[in-house]
């Protein structure tokens, strides 16, 4: 009946005896007869597939590389390959009811007899096929002794009758095809872990499909006790006749003796995760090549007293299937067994990008093989997709190829980082450098060392190469950026500065426009006229700051009021003071004097005003218009409203875009001023034409010239020029560009850090879209007074205490108008009245201990 | 031994540099005063890096890095460490580039694949990115992205106050189709090719739009696997009318055309690991700056043995 017993060491040996004595016929005689077998031929054809009636689930070539064996779940036929397509030439699925016994888990050909065949099955039993049946059916013999899906079968390399099996049931078994039953079982259980050693058990039993329920498995179920690792791969060595390795679900890869199955030769953690396949290298003998889960192809040197990883292959999908490459030491053959279809060969040394890739599968490729063991050139596949394939590696795309091995990278200063292939740099350190070069490489990553073995290996070396003034680095944008005076003085003295700087700085042709820019605007002998204005360039602009610290944006509406009352006085004042300035900006003798427009906007302001109106005043005979365009006023000042009250957002900016002359009688006294003066213009103009022309005729050069600049890429002299130039050449230069020349600046200026110089060009720009730059980037964070949180909303009401925020500490009331409040306790009030409190005390006047500190 | 590099990138402020490679991982080097120390190992990446990007500084220190693994990652600093802020899998295949839009633009991010799309995440707040795709941009795969700098139709003033203007975003890619492809977003905010440009034999390596920095046209430089590498101008204000100007023909392939800030000098670094410097002169003409005339040899930046600050 059905059962288990135990057979003695004797048997066992005398089993493996007869396989030591067939040994004596030299492994290699063998394996060389078999390559000659296979005819030296080379082997012919091209990349095709063809489609099968089921998913496949493995494959495997006859010895002569002209057929395949495809096996799956539904499906177990041969096919030729021939040189256009694959023919079927046998369907070894035969029968009216498909048994269980025809799922195919895995299917392996016999490398030394080509009629001989052996499936794993997933219900555990093992086939082996014999083609040579006269009959139909070619099943052989049947060994129902796994329990569960067997998931791999081995041929011994040299040995027509040894077969291995792997299954899921955490056993090996070795198969003497002489025999009806397995002469071993191997488990795959950690010798230490408990289970008896040294006990060889021999399990007979029918076939399960034949085999009576109820009995069943009896003593199967013992030996499933303590249950081991399921089995994923066992691989005879190719080299050493009594080894083989397996891998197991938990990571592990056993080496065995097969004559020794009470232990394993040894054991080590291979992988984290399942050991999915294992392939021992073709020629070099202590190779074992392994794959697992956690997506990775480790190579060990099983030669060395413990397993040694010589190589690491990291993939991005789990690793289902492994074979090395024949006739290339260093490749080997991987595929996955989710998400990733495509089959990679990679270069071990090269671990991350493959050498080559297929592409042909749309589902999960389910098996690989070489076609012969002696070209590298052919592989074929089987896939979920219900194909089989044949991919020819000159048809293989090449991820190395498209990795792209340099890495360039512009650098602010005009330097470059530069990071490329360093077997590239290898030869190219055979090379002198060349005289002159004048890129200095400033830091090596990596010092070439001749002893390391990195032939083959991808490695780079970055370096990063300055580049000296002058050729394209960018110091002297900084230098200039700095030096650059663009207003608070005569036009010449800014042209003659300017010019200074950019020659100093050996930027002779930005000297020369400087220079001829003083020539064409300003009348020669008189640049160094005295300035009447320079009193009122360098006028303080006292209180200016303190105004400007508080930004009103979320004050009450009543402030808004006032502040605009203020403006519309301010106005009225500084329009009357710009309308003498620009009529006298353009006469002959004193227009060095009168640099209004570049004069910084603050200057003009606050108290300064008032005596500059009177200076206008002192000096009539200066008022002598002569160019009609000159008289825009408005236009030449608009930052100077906004920088006074802060407005809340653009839309205030809109409304003056909508309308410049402000309004009413400021406006009419605008349009008035013109006729005034226009009387002067014939007077003198005859006195003009005989100096010089009039800058007018080279306003058109002019523009020219800094569009010429732009385009040079440097924006910077543009921009520069447009502001020391002014109400005279913007006119001439539409909006847009301007505006564009100006983001353009202002953000290599911010690029730079240069942030005082960009916020004096924001300010001095006459562009409204880049004036509100300066608001659009100021930000305040209020705290309430109450509950020291952060004011969320606009209001003056906390979000949290429900509170009023802005009530003063001094007199108890809400503040309309300024409010002055310490950073550091968020306590304030009336301004008049928190100077006076501080005028008395340090602490803060709502007594929480602070000792307020105002800037 | 420092693994193949793909690609490095200086920050927004020339500050620092961030390298990725084929060893999965991507560094960041404080590069002030011609030092180099190592701040940052970020790894997250299952495959070779291929490129990074710096995201503009207004955002803070954001890194994008896309991989052969089909991932992009974003990288963040916070509180002085650097860390995954999010992982975009939305490729079946090899990222190639990646590409931050103009600030202006909010924080976008354009990621151009091999499998032959590009996708383009856009920061919507809150640690949440939106992803839009644009599904065979080019056919075989996508080698480079890079986006035009930000231009507003009309004047900034011209826009209704509190809102953001209306800019037309815009992208360059190149592939493997040898083609380069403008993309404009549409009003509805869907992605739509605009203009197929035409002129190389073989893969697109590299595109790249130059900053327009007082510059009145629209230019694109664009290299190729066949060696030459164009210079694509646009001067009608459609920006339908893209006429290439072919800059040099290279014997081997160039891998990375890069424009300075003020997009005057052109860096080109070929397959004959050589970087060349070009420049276009007066008369409209692209020369090599630094040639043999000058003295100066040939610009190649031969990389020699020696070493400082080693890592």
């Amino acid at each position: 009946g059905p059962g288990t017993h135990c057979v003695d060491w004797g048997t066992y040996r005398a089993s493996l005896q007869g396989l030591t004595d067939r040994k004596t016929t030299d492994p290699m005689e063998k394996m060389s007869r078999v390559t000659t077998a296979l005819g030296g031929s080379a082997l012919t054809g091209r990349t095709m597939h063809c489609h099968l009636d089921a998913p496949a689930n493995a494959i495997s070539v006859c010895r002569d590389a002209a057929q395949v064996v495809v096996a799956g779940r539904s499906i177990f036929k041969i096919y030729a390959i021939e040189d256009e397509q694959f023919v079927e030439k046998l369907n070894l699925r035969v029968g009216r009811k498909p048994s269980l016994n025809l799922s195919c888990a895995d299917v392996v050909w016999h490398q030394m007899d080509e009629n001989l065949l052996a499936t794993a099955a997933t219900n555990g039993v093992v086939v082996t096929w014999n083609l040579g049946r006269p009959s139909r059916n070619k099943q052989d013999q049947l060994f129902t002794e796994h329990k569960r899906t067997v998931n791999k079968v081995c041929f011994h390399p040299t040995e027509a009758h040894v077969l291995l099996s792997g299954s899921q049931d955490g056993f090996m078994k070795c198969f003497d095809l002489r025999r009806k039953d397995s002469v071993s079982t191997f488990s795959g259980e950690a010798p230490e872990a408990g289970r008896a050693g040294g006990e060889v058990r021999w399990v007979h039993h029918r076939p399960p499909d034949t085999f009576p329920e109820s009995t069943k498995r009896v003593g199967e179920d013992q030996l499933g006790k303590g249950q081991s690792e399921s089995v994923r791969d066992v691989q005879f060595s190719i080299r050493d006749y009594f080894t083989f390795a397996s891998t197991f679900e938990n990571g592990n890869v056993q080496l065995w003796d097969i004559r020794r199955p009470d232990r394993c030769e040894r054991m080590f953690t291979a992988h984290n995760g399942p050991v999915f396949c294992c392939d021992w290298h073709p020629e070099d003998r202590g190779w074992l090549a392994t794959g697992g889960r956690d997506k990775m192809v480790k190579v060990w040197d099983m030669t060395t007293h413990r397993a040694k990883e010589v190589h690491c292959v990291q993939t991005i999908a789990s690793v289902a299937r492994v074979k090395w490459r024949p006739e290339c030491r260093h490749h080997l053959a991987t595929c996955s067994m989710m998400v990733d279809h495509n089959i990679y060969v990679w270069d071990v040394r090269r671990p991350f990008v493959p050498a080559a890739m297929f592409e042909e599968h749309r589902d999960v490729t389910t098996g690989i093989a070489w076609r012969h063991p002696h070209d590298p050139s052919f592989l074929l596949s089987g896939s979920k997709d219900s194909t089989l394939c044949q991919h020819l590696f000159r048809d293989a795309s090449q991820p190395v190829e498209r990795a792209n091995p340099e890495g360039l990278c512009y650098g602010l200063f005009g330097d470059l980082a530069f990071a490329a292939k360093e077997s590239l740099v290898a030869t190219e350190s055979g090379r002198k450098p060349y005289a002159g070069d004048r890129r200095h490489p400033i830091f090596f990553k990596r010092k070439l060392d001749p002893a390391e073995p990195f032939v083959g290996l991808a490695s780079s070396a970055l370096s990063v190469f300055e580049i000296e003034p002058g050729s394209g680095s960018m110091s002297w944008f900084v230098d200039t950026a700095e030096r650059y005076a663009l207003a608070g003085r005569p036009l010449a003295e800014l042209c003659d500065h300017n010019a200074k700087v950019a020659r100093e700085l050996g930027r002779n042709q930005v000297a020369q426009t400087w220079t001829m820019l003083r020539i064409i605007y300003c009348s020669p002998g008189l640049a160094s006229a005295t300035s009447l204005n320079h009193s009122v360039g360098k006028g303080s602009s006292c209180g200016l700051p303190l105004m400007n610290s508080f930004n009103l944006k979320d004050m009450a509406p009543g402030l808004g009021s006032e502040t605009r009352l203020d403006r519309s006085k301010g106005d009225t004042r500084s329009d009357t003071v710009l309308l003498d300035s620009s009529a006298t900006l353009i006469t002959n003798e004193d227009n060095e004097e009168t640099e209004g427009s570049d004069v910084p906007a603050d200057y003009l302001l606050g108290d300064v005003e008032g005596e500059e109106e009177e200076l206008y005043l002192l000096d009539p005979e200066h008022a002598h218009p002569e160019e009609p365009e000159y008289v825009l006023p408005q236009e030449a000042f608009p930052l100077r409203h906004e920088i006074v009250d802060t407005p809340p957002g653009p839309e205030h900016l809109q409304d003056k875009a909508d309308s410049p002359h402000v309004s009413g009688s400021e406006a009419d006294a605008a349009s008035l001023a013109p006729v005034d003066s226009s009387f002067s213009l014939i007077s003198i103009s005859h006195a003009l034409y005989d100096t010089r022309l009039p800058p007018d005729f080279f306003s058109a050069l002019v523009c020219d010239m800094l569009r010429f600049y732009a385009e040079q890429g440097d924006v910077q002299m543009a921009v520069s020029v447009l502001i020391v130039l002014g109400e005279r050449v913007r006119k001439d230069i539409d909006e847009q560009t301007q505006e564009h020349w100006y983001t353009s600046y202002i953000d290599l200026l911010q690029r730079f850090c240069l942030w005082n110089v960009s916020n004096q060009v924001v300010k001095l720009s006459t562009s409204r879209a880049i004036s509100c730059l300066n608001q659009a980037s100021t930000t305040l964070h209020v705290n309430c007074s109450h509950c020291k949180r952060p004011m969320s909303s606009r209001g003056w009401v906390c979000d949290r205490c429900h509170r009023c925020a802005s009530m003063c500490a001094v007199c108890h009331h809400v503040v309309k108008g300024l409010f002055v409040w310490c950073q550091g306790c968020s306590h304030g009030g009336h301004l008049q009245h928190i100077m006076k409190w501080l005028e008395g005390s340090s602490h803060c006047p709502a007594g929480c201990g602070h000792l307020c500190e105002y800037s | 031994m420092l693994p193949l590099q793909h690609d490095a990138q200086m920050d927004y402020y020339g500050t620092r540099l961030a390298t990725c490679s084929s060893d999965r991982s991507v560094k960041i080097f404080d590069v002030r005063n011609g030092g180099q120390i190592l701040i940052a190992d970020l790894r997250g990446h299952e495959g070779p890096v291929w490129q990074v990007a710096w995201a503009h500084p207004m955002y803070g220190n954001i890194l994008a890095s896309c991989s052969y693994d089909r991932k992009v990652i974003i990288w963040k600093e916070e509180n002085g460490t650097w860390e995954k802020t999010h992982e975009h899998t939305g490729h079946d295949s090899s990222v190639n580039s990646v590409c931050w839009a103009p600030h202006d633009y909010g924080l976008i991010l354009a990621c151009g694949s091999s499998d032959g799309a590009i996708s383009l995440l856009t920061y919507t707040g809150e640690g949440q990115w939106e992803v839009k795709k644009i599904n065979n941009a080019h056919t075989i795969g996508c080698n480079a992205v890079s986006w035009a700098p930000a231009v507003v139709p009309g004047s900034l003033i011209d826009q209704p106050s509190g809102q953001k203007p209306n800019y037309i975003k815009k992208f360059a890619s190149g592939g493997c189709d040898n083609l380069i492809k403008l993309w404009k977003e549409e009003e509805d905010g869907q992605w739509k090719e605009e203009q197929k440009l035409e002129a190389h034999s073989d893969w697109v390596r590299d595109v790249a739009w130059a900053p327009s920095i007082g510059l009145p046209t629209s230019t694109i430089a664009s290299c190729s696997q066949d060696g030459r590498v164009f210079i694509w101008t646009c001067d009608d204000t459609s920006g339908n009318t893209w006429s290439p100007k072919l800059l040099h023909k290279f014997n081997d392939v160039v891998w990375h055309v890069s424009w300075s800030i003020t997009a005057n000098i052109l860096a080109v670094s070929g397959g004959d690991n050589k970087v060349t410097l070009w420049k276009e002169s007066v008369d409209g003409q692209w020369v090599c700056i630094s040639d043999v005339n000058k003295g100066q040899g040939s610009v190649s930046a031969s990389v020699t043995e020696g070493q400082q600050n080693e890592q």
